[in-house]
Parts: structure tokens; sequence; C-alpha cells
């Protein structure tokens, strides 16, 4: 990875009527990267991409761009194009004007406009799609016309605004795959807002975990996974059952009523900390075998795997395992020190509770809903 | 399903009833005035007389304090709607309502206040008076008509434009300025383009009333500016001559239906000529 | 907003209120100028609330906009329903198309479509009354629906289709599915169709003018026959009240409603569904409740009708503390017939006005009027005779006529066997100037109007016959038997006066006059009186020619009774006629009018002649008492013949349309911005063109 730095964000806040939308950002962003923001609906992420934008001023703190101040410069005047959310294509212009528009700006001359734009539909895959009216594109056909109407300028940096939520899956599949591939191309670095975690694992170099405002985490897909920095990126990033625990002891923790081996150390002694086991890092084992035991409370069949809730010690943990258990079975389970992380306390703690009530659509719903505003 | 069908069929005849009765049929009396003379014979005779210079200058000029009046309303309302559009829904809401509320009062009353304003001796005058600067003479003059004009139709001109750029979505001005534009090639190159729907509803707004008023010319204008209006109200108030007054009428009409045709082939096409 | 922006919108509204603030200042101006402000009052507004015509024509005003905008929005509503689910496009198109005509066509054209409507109907059922509240109704109707369907149909458009489906599916019947599952989703629309059906007639004036008739007033109406003289400021304080009851509505319906209305909806509870609900029901029963009062206040008790159609401020209205003439004959003869018929009989006098001759024989004329008694003058009363328009009097029901002085008993516009007319009022045209700027070298004959030392200030009569008149008696022209070369002669004068002219007016000299925006005008003498009353600086004179003889127009207005009126209402009528005749009301009104009256019950009164003072002289100029024969047949006008009246009208044509003032300048303008337009959507269109040709032929059209 190239290590220049194109942007970066200084103690950036932002507030809107009162309401504190970023508090304190700093991020930098390097070239030729992919990164993500990546958060829940209300936690920053598209305010951060428009403070790179430039349509929104930050209140403190410095925006800058190849290391020089760029908070008052206007966004037409600004390196850096976005792709819109729902893709703001110009209703009143048919798909090559579109793509044309901003070198008509420039006063291009209409040879150059011509080559240009018919590169960039090569690009997209739209040759032939020049006389349409936008309007009457599919959504993944708007969708290529976005980008290549932000590329055609050859921006430094390419701010893409939940491009893909208004498809649907298939497409989104291989849009993903095609934004990925544009970018090798073109060597454009990427700010790429998402609330699908998914999508920002697949796709990333790095991914800026973003809630209440601030960053939680920044780093590389596996990293963000495996090593959650806290209970709000181990919950919002995959399946994770996270539990209240003590350290004992550098590379001893308890929790359940269990003391468990695991590779974290430098916490202070008997200090609480929250513990994450990911569901598909638990093996169901007979119950005398296993390092804890509970009662099975339901079986889910996800094709690839089963999903199985099981109380234990009061907390309902998930586990995703390839064997069938009956519900009402006793079973054990068996944690491998490797599967368990452990997390400092966080303003977070306490608020993921267990598996006891099936929560994901309501907040997908949640996040839909505030999408709209 | 049979009983709603019955229902959906009949729900619409009442009002058919009602155009046929009320709106073809004057219609088909005016051309029936139109094209008889005063003894019901059929003549071409009213449109001759309508081709006098007298009427036709009558008919240019008509068609120029109108076609002015609906050039100024659209010079002054474009900004006034762009700026409210771009306020606060509430701010907007209040500042559209305060457009609106002069309509309510009566029109001829109005008019008749911006006499009281224009006369040599009227507010105006009086007002810089104080100043010491000279009665400026403004009544019976065409620039009072068409202020008249302006005065009483500019809010019908404000309202669609207003309506149209208030539903225009704030991303495209965002994805404008994100691909180079600067303020100005914002409002000419998007803003612009997609407010035609408004505008044209404006100037249609605007200029049928403009070009067919009677009054305003009348108190504003000294009964030196005769307009279409003027003589057909005097065709059918006073001077009894029905059939003269359908003829102009009926090429009042003409004259709408073929700018209008005109306008809105251009607005289908999404205001395609220009962009 | 930048400054900038903001001192823009300020700007446009100030001009948007400048008039209304103006309006509203004059409302509470001691005098009864509307331009120069006397001093703070709140008179008009009490003038307001006992000027009984004012009250009736907002009550009309607001029974015709309730009755328009309910009977529009149900008609409207069903059509739209019906409109949706056609399933036949042409027919579907068709009747759109016909039903946007009465908002793309200009108001003129519908109201006088409609008028031809209501007197061909009128003629074919041979009624002399068509014209009236139904027709202005039906005529309000017509423009209301267009917005109420336009309004409705994007609802029905914008509702899921299953909706009605899922409600049948539920178990709904058909009514109850429109009734409990559309009926929600579309009321908005219906009701803001009924609220712009309600403003649209609110405000409506002119589809009204062309379709109303006697006996039915509105507001705006009102208000423009108001405007044809002095609007008095009564009328502003009444605009006043309701801008400020607007204002005021609109304030409270957008703070206290849903503040959030323009941002999303928020779900609503059901509490303020159980609200609105009340609020709309409320507000619905009380339309219901004002209707109803009103058609059954007017339904119940036996009422008696007499259409009056008189000239502006020709009757003593009862303004100031004066008589009201109206209606005491209400009230005398209410108690007449009550006592004749032995029940409780309403006697109503609909009293509606107008400012010409002309204007006058194009209502009767056109015989769906409905007016029982009118008071054209004398050379209109020949004609209305010659015309048969007119039908003779039964002296016998005019008991007053006694009274009459023998020299106006036989004028010579009536004095065939039969008598078709009451002389009500006669008076002399003389010419008003204003002593500051007018010298008195240049004063004595007609050609004062003419004077270019005065261009600007002078005002024309408005009406053929009396500018045709002024000419001709500056010519030394006969007026009655003129050849057409005279009369073109005349015309020529009148054309080569227009560069010169002020304004043409009728009753708004009184204005122009006393706030000396112009100097000279033709008028008779009784209002010169008043005119002189209010601003000093006015004299008058009677014009004379060379010979130093009286050259000017001596006139007379007469009360007639149509032809189309029932021998019934006819009776009526005599007795209206005969009332005006009476003492209190002929001195009333001879007082409020100011003109020479031929009643000997009023010359002769002592009160009366103390009342006019050193006037008397001047209104019962004894020259012209005693000459009086000689003068009506050398001076006053008389009926011309037909080719005669058809010439006279051409030339007024001629005279009206004819600009001596080329506006050369404007139509420049136009043409250059015109140009300009065309300019650049060809520039616009050439550059598109030029731009497509490199991608628009050369790829092909793959999918």
């Amino acid at each position: 990875m190239n290590e220049k730095k194109i942007i970066e964000l200084k103690g950036v806040s932002k507030s809107f009527d009162g309401e504190l939308i970023l508090d304190n950002i700093d991020l930098k962003i390097y070239e030729k990267e992919f990164m993500t923001l990546l958060g829940p609906s209300g936690c920053g992420k598209t305010t951060t991409l428009r403070i790179i934008a430039g349509f929104v001023t930050p209140d403190c703190g410095e925006l800058l761009f190849d290391g020089e101040k760029i908070n008052d410069v206007p966004p037409y005047k600004r390196s850096v194009n976005t792709v819109f959310q729902k893709y703001a294509l110009f209703p009143h212009l048919n798909v090559y004007e579109n793509i044309a528009f901003a070198l008509r700006l420039k006063k291009t001359p209409e040879e150059e406009i011509y080559e240009r734009v018919e590169e960039m539909l090569t690009m997209v895959n739209l040759r032939g799609f020049e006389k349409r009216d936008v309007n009457l594109l599919s959504g993944g056909q708007q969708q290529r016309v976005a980008i290549a109407r932000a590329l055609i300028n050859k921006p430094r940096v390419l701010l893409l605004d939940e491009p893909l939520g208004a498809l649907d899956l298939k497409l989104r599949k291989d849009m993903q795959n095609e934004l990925k591939n544009i970018q090798r191309k073109t060597g454009i670095t990427f700010i790429y807002v998402t609330h699908d975690q998914e999508e920002a694992l697949s796709m990333s170099d790095t991914v800026v975990v973003m809630a209440n405002g601030k960053i939680q985490q920044i780093g590389s897909p596996t990293d963000i996974y495996n090593e959650p920095e806290n209970a709000f990126v181990a919950d919002f990033i995959g399946e994770s059952n996270i539990i209240d625990g003590v350290m004992l002891d550098d590379f001893k923790v308890r929790f359940s009523g269990h003391e468990f081996v695991c590779l974290d150390k430098g916490f202070g002694k008997s200090e609480p900390v929250d513990v994450v086991v990911r569901p598909e890092d638990v093996d169901v084992v007979p119950v005398e075998k296993g390092m804890l035991s509970g009662i099975v409370d339901s079986v889910t069949f996800k094709g690839v795997h089963y999903e199985i809730i099981v109380t234990i010690n009061k907390f309902k943990w998930m586990i995703q395992s390839t064997d069938y258990v009956a519900p009402g079975q006793k079973i054990g389970i068996y944690v491998e020190p490797d599967a368990i992380h452990i997390m400092k306390k966080s303003e977070f703690s306490g608020m993921f509770g267990d598996y006891s009530s099936f929560s994901d659509e309501l907040e997908h719903l949640s996040d839909v809903t505030e999408e709209e505003e | 399903m049979n009983k709603k069908s019955l229902i959906q069929k009949a729900a619409a005849s009442p009002h058919i009833v009602w155009s046929v009765l009320f709106i073809v049929a004057p219609l088909i009396f005016v051309m029936y005035y139109a094209f008889t003379d005063k003894d019901g014979n059929f003549t071409f005779g009213n449109f001759t007389e309508l081709f006098q210079a007298s009427y036709l200058e009558i008919f240019m000029r008509s068609v120029c304090f109108a076609f002015l009046a609906t050039v100024i309303c659209l010079v002054i309302a474009y900004p006034i709607a762009y700026f409210i559009s771009r306020a606060k829904p509430k701010t907007q809401k209040i500042l559209i309502m305060l457009i609106m509320l002069p309509m309510w009062m009566n029109f001829l009353i109005r008019t008749y206040s911006w006499m009281a304003l224009m006369e040599d001796t009227g507010i105006i005058n009086s007002f810089l008076g104080i100043f010491g600067i000279e009665p400026i003479h403004m009544i019976n003059t065409a620039g009072a008509v068409i202020v008249g004009m302006v005065y009483n139709y500019l809010p019908y001109m404000i309202i669609p434009i207003h309506s149209v750029l208030s539903k225009v979505d704030g991303r495209l001005l965002e994805a404008a300025a994100d691909l180079g534009s600067n303020p100005l090639t914002v409002i000419t190159k998007v803003v612009f383009p997609l407010s035609i729907p408004g505008i044209i509803s404006g100037i249609t707004m605007v200029f049928v009333p403009s070009i067919s008023t009677f009054y305003i010319s009348q108190k504003l204008g000294g009964g030196n500016f005769d307009l279409i209006g003027d003589t057909i109200e005097r065709q059918f108030q006073t001077a009894y001559n029905y059939n003269l007054g359908a003829s102009m009428s009926f090429v009042l009409m003409l004259l709408i239906i073929i700018s209008m045709t005109i306008m809105n082939k251009y607005a289908d096409d999404d205001g395609g000529v220009i962009i | 907003m930048k400054k900038s922006n903001k001192i823009y919108t300020a700007l446009i509204f100030v001009f948007l209120y400048l008039p209304i603030a103006v309006l509203i200042l004059f409302s509470f101006n001691s005098s009864n100028s509307t331009n120069s402000f006397a001093g703070f009052s709140l008179k008009w507004y009490k003038e307001l609330f006992s000027d009984g015509a004012t009250l009736l024509a907002l009550r009309n005003t607001l029974l015709l906009a309730i009755l328009s905008s309910v009977i529009a929005t149900v008609i409207g509503t069903l059509a739209a329903y019906g409109i949706h689910h056609m399933k036949n496009k042409h027919i579907k198109n068709t009747v759109l198309t016909v039903n946007n005509i009465p908002m793309m066509n200009p108001e003129i054209v519908v109201g006088i479509s409609m008028m031809l409507l209501f007197v061909f109907v009128g003629r074919l059922i041979n009624s002399s009354t068509t014209l009236g509240f139904g027709t202005v109704l039906i005529a309000h109707v017509t423009f209301n629906i267009p917005y109420v369907v336009l309004s409705v149909m994007p609802k029905f458009k914008q509702m899921d289709r299953h909706l009605p489906e899922a409600a049948l599916d539920l178990g709904c019947t058909p009514f109850q599915s429109f009734y409990k599952v559309e009926m929600p989703q579309i009321i908005s629309g219906i009701i803001s169709g009924f609220i712009m059906a309600f403003t649209l007639s609110i405000d409506d004036f002119i589809i009204s003018y062309f379709t109303i008739g006697s006996g039915f007033e509105t507001l705006p109406i009102r208000i423009y026959s108001m405007t044809k003289k002095r609007v008095t400021p009564d009328m502003y304080a009444l605009s006043a009240l309701i801008f400020l009851s607007i204002l005021i509505l609109l304030l409270i319906s957008n703070f206290t409603g849903n503040s959030s209305g323009v941002k999303e909806k928020k779900p609503v509870t059901l509490k303020q569904k159980k609200r609105r609900r009340i609020v709309f029901a409320a507000t619905f029963a009380l339309i219901a409740i004002i209707t109803g009062a009103v058609l059954i206040s007017t339904a119940t008790t036996e009422t008696v009708v007499v259409n009056v159609y008189n000239w502006g401020e020709y009757i003593s209205d009862g303004s100031d503390g004066s008589f009201d003439s109206n209606k005491a004959f209400e009230d005398y003869y209410s108690k007449v017939l009550s006592e004749e018929r032995g029940h409780k009989v309403k006697v109503q006098v609909n009293y509606t006005t107008y400012t010409s001759n002309e204007d006058l024989y194009a209502k009767i004329k056109s015989g769906v009027g409905g007016y029982d008694v009118i008071v054209p003058s004398d050379y209109m009363v020949e004609r209305l005779i010659n015309e048969g328009l007119v039908q003779p009097l039964d002296l016998n029901n005019i008991p007053n006529y006694k009274y009459i002085k023998d020299d106006f008993k036989k004028p010579f516009y009536d004095n065939g066997e039969e008598t078709y007319s009451v002389m009500y009022t006669y008076g002399i045209v003389g010419i008003i100037y204003n002593t500051e700027y007018v010298d008195e070298e240049d004063i004595g004959g007609w050609d004062l109007l003419w004077n270019e030392k005065y261009s600007g200030h002078i005002l024309q009569f408005n009406n053929a016959r009396d500018a045709f008149g002024s000419a001709m008696y500056k010519e030394g022209i006969n007026v009655n038997t003129a050849t057409e070369v005279e009369w073109r002669n005349a015309l020529n004068e009148l054309k080569k006066q227009k560069p010169l002219v002020q304004s043409y007016v009728m009753d708004e000299v009184y204005n122009k006059l006393e706030s000396e925006e112009a100097w000279i005008g033709a008028y008779y003498a009784g209002d010169a009186l008043s005119m002189i009353y209010n601003n000093e600086n006015l004299a008058f004179y009677y014009p004379k020619n060379s010979d130093g003889e009286f050259a000017t127009n001596i006139f007379a207005d007469a009360m007639c009774i149509p032809t189309g009126v029932s021998e019934e209402n006819k009776k009526h009528a005599e007795a209206y006629i005969n009332f005006m005749l009476s003492e209190e009301p002929a001195i009333a009104n001879a007082e409020y009018i100011y003109y020479g009256c031929p009643n000997t019950l009023v010359t002769e009164n002592p009160d009366y002649i103390e009342y006019l003072g050193e006037d008397y002289d001047v209104i019962y100029d004894s020259d012209i008492e005693d000459n009086i024969d000689t003068l009506f047949s050398e001076y006053a006008y008389r009926n011309l013949p037909t080719d005669k009246l058809a010439l006279l009208n051409r030339l007024w044509e001629e005279l009206k349309v004819d600009s001596s003032s080329f506006n050369g300048g404007i139509y420049i303008v136009s043409g250059v911005i015109a140009l300009g337009i065309v300019g650049f959507i060809v520039f616009c269109y050439v550059r598109k063109v030029r731009r497509r040709r490199l991608y628009w032929n050369t790829t092909p059209k793959t999918k």
C-alpha cells in the first residue's frame, strides 16, 4: 500500500441544531486506498463524507488535502467527486449528457468529450446507452451512470455514499466486485460509506467503524473482525456472544462461572472485561466433555449450518454448528483459547445482550427509516 | 364487482352532462355569433372587420402588453421563488402564504388602490414631493397598465415556479457542485432546466389573464390603451354588437390555443429544445 | 439567505403589500378622499355596518361561494372518481380536455360564452329574468369544477389500487369500501379543491359580471360599479376587515395545526384524528347551517321583489343619516300589501346601477335582465319606446303623477297617446374647471376641452353620445340631425382631442377633479356644485356658442317599466314609481342627487329651497326654466335613426381603438425581447444538435 496521505481530518467536529453529530474525528486516508466508513445510521459516517466533499463545513478541526487546509474550499473546486445515495442523476439529461456534465463545464472540446464519455461507458459496461433517458434505466444501470459521471473528471478521491443501498442482493454482489475492479484499475482512492458490514469487509482495504459520532476502530477487515475494540464493534461486525467476564491474570479469564485460558494480556488484575466468542468458534460437545453446559432453546436450519440458541447460566448463547441437536437437549460447549477475545469495558458494555430476542430485523427497519432523512 | 363498476361508470356522468351544457354549448354559441351577422345569416364579415388597422393594433398592443408583463413577472418571480425554495420548510410555508394573501383581496380594489398610488397628485408623488422631487407622470401610461398586470398576476408566476423548485432534489444541486459547477452554473445548467415545467405553467397563468384583462387597462391606462378585453367588453356591455364581440373572443381563443400548443410542445420535450 | 437576497425578497413584498397598506391606511381616513389623508377616524367602519347594500352583497358573495363550491366539490369528486376508472383512453382524454377549458380559456371568454347561452335560453323560454342568482351560480360551479377535479384526480392516482380490493376482500360492500377506505385517502384533495373553489368564487368578478342580472349583486360587482365612480372608504374598511380575518385564519391554521406539515407526516394519533374529525364536522355543519338559514329566511315569508336598475348615486340611500328611499318603500309597501292580502308580505328592492344609457340598453335588449324599473335618459326612452322595449304606464296606479309640472308631463321623447315614462330628474351639462390652473380668458365655450395648454388634464366623457355631443356643440353641429359628414367632422375633432385627454371617464370625474388630478371636465350641473363644495378651487359654467347662446346638452332621466315585466310585477313597479313621487322620498332624492326636479312637491317646498340656498338659482336657472321647451327641442339628444346609431357606434369604436400616441417604445422593447428569447432558443437548439451529432447516430441502439 502506498503510504502517501491524501486526506486528513484533524479534530473535526460538527453539530446540527445543537446535536453533536461528529465528535472530534481524526482520520487519515492514503492514496489508492479503498476505505469504508461503516456504522449504523446516525453515526456520522455520511457527515464525514459530506465534509470531505465540501457540502458541510466542520464546526472545528481541520480538513487537509495533500497537506493543505481546504475547510473553506467550495465543493466545485475540490478534486473529489461523489457517487450519491440514490445516484442524483440529472433527470433532464440523457446518459451521455449526464456523464459529459463535468467536462462541459470545463469547456472541453466536443471530440474529447466524446472519447472520454465512450471510455467511461465502456468501463461501466453501458456502451450503446448514450441516448437513453436516465429515468428509464434500472437501478444498476443508473448506478453505473453515476459512477461514470463521477469518474470522468479523474478525481483524486471518489466518495461513495451507500451506492448499493437501493439494489437487490444479487446485483449488489456483482456491483461490489465491479466497484473493486474499477478501483484497482483506476488507482483512485475510494471512500465508501455503508451500513452493511459484509459489504465493508469484502471490499475494503481499511474499515472505519463509527458510532455516536466517534470512530470506534480503524483497521483491516480481518483486524476488525478478529480483534474488535469494544462491544459495539464486536456486535456490529458479524454475530457474537458478548459475555461479562473478569480478567484473573494475563491469559486467564473467568466468565459464566468458569475459568478459561485465552491469548490476551495486559489487563489489570480482576479487571471486569467484555468477552467475545464468535458463534462459529464454539464447538458442541457431549455434556461431560464441555467447559460449560446448557439446554438447547431452539434450532434453526440455515443451509450451511444450524443456528443453535443455548441457555448457559441464564445467558443465551448463539452457536453455529453443522451438527443437529434437538431442542430441549442438554449439551456441552467447548471454546478454544484463540476463540476467546477479551475487550476493555466501554460505554457499549451491556448494551448488547444475549440472543434472547432476535433483533436483526428490527435493527434493519430502524436503519431504513433513518436513512430517509 | 358489477355494482362497483356501474358506480364507477356513472360517477363521471353529472360532470359530463354539466360540461356539455355549460362548457361546450356556450362555446358553440360563441362560434355561432362569430360567424353570423345581426340577422343570423352566415358571414365572415365580423372577421374582415377585425382586419382593420385599428383592431389589428389592439391585438398587437394586447399581445405586447401581456408579453412584457409576463416577461417582467418571470424575471421578478424566478429569483424570489428560488430564494424561498432554499429556505427552511417552515419559512417557506409562511412566505408562500404571504405571497398568496394579497390574492384574497378583491383585485378591483387593489387595482383601484394603485390608481391612488400612481396619480400625479397621488401618494407616491406626494411622498417624492417631500424630498423635493418633481412629480413623475405614471398613471394613464403604458407602464402603469403593465405594472398593474405584473402586480395582479405576479403570485401566479411565483407559486408554480416555487412548487417545482422546492421539489428539486437538493442532491442534484450538490451533485452539480461536486462535478465542478459554481453557484451560477448550478442554476443555469441544473436548476433552470429542471424548473421549466413550473416556468411554463407560470407563463400560462400570467399571459392568459393579462391578454384578456379589461379592468386594469381602463383604470390605470385611462381608456387610452384599449386592449382586447376592453374591446370585447364594450361589444357586449355597451355597443351591443354580440357578433363582433364573439368573433374577437374567437380570435383571442385561437391566439391562446396556438401559443399554448407551442409552449406545451416544448414543455413535453422536458424543455428539450434548450438543453 | 444572503443579505442581498433578503433585501430583494423584502422589496417584492413591499411591492405586493403597498396597495394593501394604502387601502388599510385610508380606511381610517376621516375624509372620503382616497389619496390624501385628512386624519384618523373610524367612521368608515361605522358606515360599513350601516350600509345595507354592501352587507347584502357580502352575504350574497358568501352564499354564492359556499353553494357553488359545495356543488362543484360533489360533482368534481365524483367526476374524478369516474374519470380515474375510465378504461377508454380517448374518452378519458376528451373529458379531461373539456374539463380544462374553463381554466385555460380567458375568463372574459368563459363569461361571454355563458352569457350568450343564457340569453339564448332566456329568449327560448321567453323569460325576462333568466340572468340572476341561478345563472351566476351555474357559472361559478362551471369554473370551479375543473379545479376540484384536478386536485382530487392525483389522489386517486396515488392510491394503491389494491386498497379497495383489500377492503372488498375483508368484507366491505362497494359503498363501504369507498367511504371507509378510499375516502380517507382522497379527503385532503377534496378539501384543497373545495378551498380553491371557494376562494376563486369569492374573488371572481369577470365571469359574474357577464352572467349576473338584476336582483343579485356580489361584492366584486358592487366594488366594480363603485370604482366606476367613487369608491367610498367603507369599501376600504371592508377590505381591511377581510384581509385581517384571512390573515388571522391563516396564522391559526399555520401555527396551531400540524406545524410539521411540510416535513414528514408524523403518525396521527387516534385522539388527533378524532379532533380533526370534529373540526371537519363542525365546519361542515356551520356551512350547512348558514346556507340553510339563508335559504329558509328567504323562502318562508312571501316576498315581493322589485328590481330597480338606476344610475350610480342616483337615490337617497341612507348614508350619513339621510333618508333611505328604497328602505322606506320596502316598509311602506310591505304594510300596504300585508293589509291588502291579510298576511305578512315582505317587500325587497333589489337595487343595481349602471353608468351609461348604452350599458342599460345592452341589458334591456338582451331581454334577460329581469328589471322592473329602469331610469333611462330622454333619447334612450325614445329609443326604448320605438323598439317596444318599455310598456305604457297605468297612471291610475301612479296618482302622484299629478305633482309633475305640466311642462314636463309630455316631454319630446314621450309625447304620444300613452305615457311610458315619469320624469325623475333633469339637468344641464356644464364645464367644470380648476381656477388654480385654468385662465379665466380661456373659459366660456366648449373649446376649453380642446385647449392644448391643459394637455393631460382634460377629461372627456366615456360614452359615445356625450363625447360626440361635446364636439358637435363646439363645432355648431346639430346633435340630432347631423349628416354623416358632420359626424365624421366631430370624430376628427375628437381624434384631435385624444392626445390632450387624460382619460375617458364617467362618474370618475368627481375624484379626478376634486383631487386636482385633472383640471377640466364636462359634467352635470348638480354634480358640479357638489364638487365645488368639496374643492373650492373648482368653478363651473354653462358653455355658450360664438353667438353667446347656450350650447349645451339638457337632459332628463325618466322612470320606465320594461316590456317583459309581468302584469303583477308591473303593479309593484308602478307603486315604486308612485312612492318616489311622494313628498318625503322625492325631496330626499332631489337633495341627494342635486339635479333639477320636475316635482312640484319638491320645488315648492320651503325646506328644499332653503337647503339648496344659492345653488337653487344655478340648478333652476330662470333663463333655463323659462325656455325649457325650446331647450329640450334644440339641445336635448333625440333618438337617432338606426343608420346613424350604427354610424355612431362605429365612429366611437374608431375613436376608442385609434391610437394617436403610437407606443413605438413598447413594440420595440417587446420585439427585442422576443427576438432575444427566440434567438436564445435557436442557439440552444443548434448547440444541442451539434453536440448530439457525435454520438446520436454513430452508436447502434443496443440493449
